[in-house]
């Protein structure tokens, strides 16, 4: 059996307790930074479809800020920023820069959603005399949410990936264990092989899940 | 019951409606024809305020509606109005669909909207398709489920637009069955159609619509067989009577 082999199952086996924990934090991350980007992706595509200039222009500059610059900045930029204020733990300002640059994407996903339900909907909805509050939530909304289903997802798996970066500001998330096993042990490319395959089985399980929840959905219809 | 006077409706440098005066009594079955383009459909959405005039005002039961967002929700919830293509809602049943507005408009119990729900739906004979998705209903059942959640509202007046145009030939008359026994049963109703059937066997009065104008608005033996106005016996030929 080659060398390499025989290390790599030599890294694995003295690593694994250690990366189920790391792991866990990763999953924990991409939850919350899940959530805080579901929250602001429908505040800032509510505001970009809205009809007042002042709520468009603030979405605006939220969505181009965020795009317009690298996540690893975000990160940076948040985790100094926030605990010049207030005290926060590299684990919560990791998950929140995750979480807000999210939301820029998501928001673009439910905005290009929103706007693809046929324009009848509304229509109907306010001919029944619902006002446009009630039409947004109880017709429009919850079409557009299945319809950005498949794109969502494609940006949690992103979000999942990404949420590696967080290793610059301390956290010991996967990526960031993988760092400090690899500078002991000196088994660089064993480690982040091992990593690389932690990320994947999450990853695949995630696809998994995903597709059986929109398969779930197809049926209920 | 609904009184539109001088109504004006332009889109951008398109003068759709140029002046529109008609009055529709409780009980009248109203058919506004003409050909495409000629501004009926756009009439009719003026009427539940999907578009707003430039210039003109709308009466309902003698009150003057003003256009404000507010009160027009308000309007809405009394006037009825059928698609042409249907727009249910699809991510809802077919009885979610008829007790949606009443829940959430009027916010009436839930067990007394049910039932009456049902009760409508096995009016327009959708009994059994109560717990079914509209993607699951042809083209005629959609549409009287639509006119179903219409009536669910208990609207003073029923506006159709063309709701008979999207269907199969042979899904039409289902619909027209659903509609004749509404106008039976005394319900107001505006509708914009080409069944020139309908309009002979049903119609109260018969309004022809020309370039943003009404050309004639007579009772259906006078429109159909008696009228002495040029363009209308010019539609009269092109249309199948």
């Amino acid at each position: 059996m080659p060398e390499f082999i025989l290390t790599f199952v030599d890294v694995f086996k003295n690593t694994y307790k250690g990366f189920l924990q790391a792991g866990l934090l990763t999953i924990e991350i991409t939850a919350i930074a899940v959530v805080i980007g579901m929250i602001l992706g429908v505040i800032f595509a509510l505001m970009k479809i809205s009809n007042s200039k002042i709520l468009q222009t603030i979405a605006n500059i939220y969505i181009t800020l965020i795009r317009g610059t690298p996540l690893i900045v975000q990160i940076m930029f948040l985790y100094f920023g926030i605990t010049s204020i207030i005290v926060l733990d590299n684990f919560w300002a990791g998950a929140i820069a995750l979480g807000v640059h999210n939301g820029a994407y998501i928001a673009e996903i439910f905005r290009g959603s929103i706007q693809g339900i046929d324009k009848g909907q509304r229509e109907a909805s306010l001919a029944l005399g619902m006002n446009s509050s009630l039409t947004m939530r109880r017709i429009v909304f919850p079409q557009a949410l299945r319809r950005a289903i498949p794109p969502l997802g494609n940006q949690f798996i992103i979000t999942l990936k990404d949420s590696s970066l967080v290793y610059v500001i301390g956290v010991s998330e996967l990526f960031g264990l993988a760092n400090r096993v690899a500078a002991s042990n000196f088994k660089q490319f064993e480690t982040f092989l091992v990593v690389g395959l932690y990320y994947l089985i999450l990853v695949l399980i995630f696809s998994a899940l995903l597709k059986w929840y929109e398969n779930k959905l197809d049926v209920d219809k | 019951m609904i009184k539109a006077e001088n109504i004006h409706k332009s889109f951008g440098d398109l003068n759709v409606l140029k002046g529109i005066d008609m009055e529709v009594h409780r009980g009248e079955v109203v058919v506004l024809i003409g050909v495409s383009g000629s501004g009926k459909s756009t009439f009719l959405r003026c009427l539940n305020f999907l578009e707003l005039t430039n210039e003109g005002v709308i009466t309902i039961d003698g009150k003057q509606v003003n256009q404000k967002k507010d009160n027009l929700v308000k309007i809405r919830a009394e006037v009825g109005m059928v698609f042409q293509h249907f727009n249910l809602f699809p991510h809802k049943t077919v009885l979610e669909n008829v007790m949606e507005a009443p829940l959430m408009v009027k916010k009436l119990n839930k067990v007394e909207v049910e039932k009456m729900a049902h009760g409508i739906l096995k009016k327009v004979g959708l009994s059994e398709k109560a717990a079914v998705y509209p993607n699951k209903l042809s083209g005629g059942q959609k549409q009287r489920v639509a006119i179903a959640r219409a009536l669910a509202m208990e609207p003073k007046v029923l506006l159709f637009d063309e709701p008979t145009s999207a269907l199969d030939p042979e899904l039409v008359g289902e619909v027209l069955q659903v509609m004749q026994n509404l106008a039976e049963e005394g319900m107001t109703m505006i509708v914009v159609t080409h069944e020139m059937k309908f309009a002979k066997n049903v119609a109260d009065r018969v309004i022809m619509l020309d370039e943003g104008v009404i050309i004639e608005d007579s009772d259906p033996e006078t429109f159909f067989n008696h009228s002495t106005n040029e363009r209308t016996l010019q539609f009269l030929e092109m249309v199948d009577v």
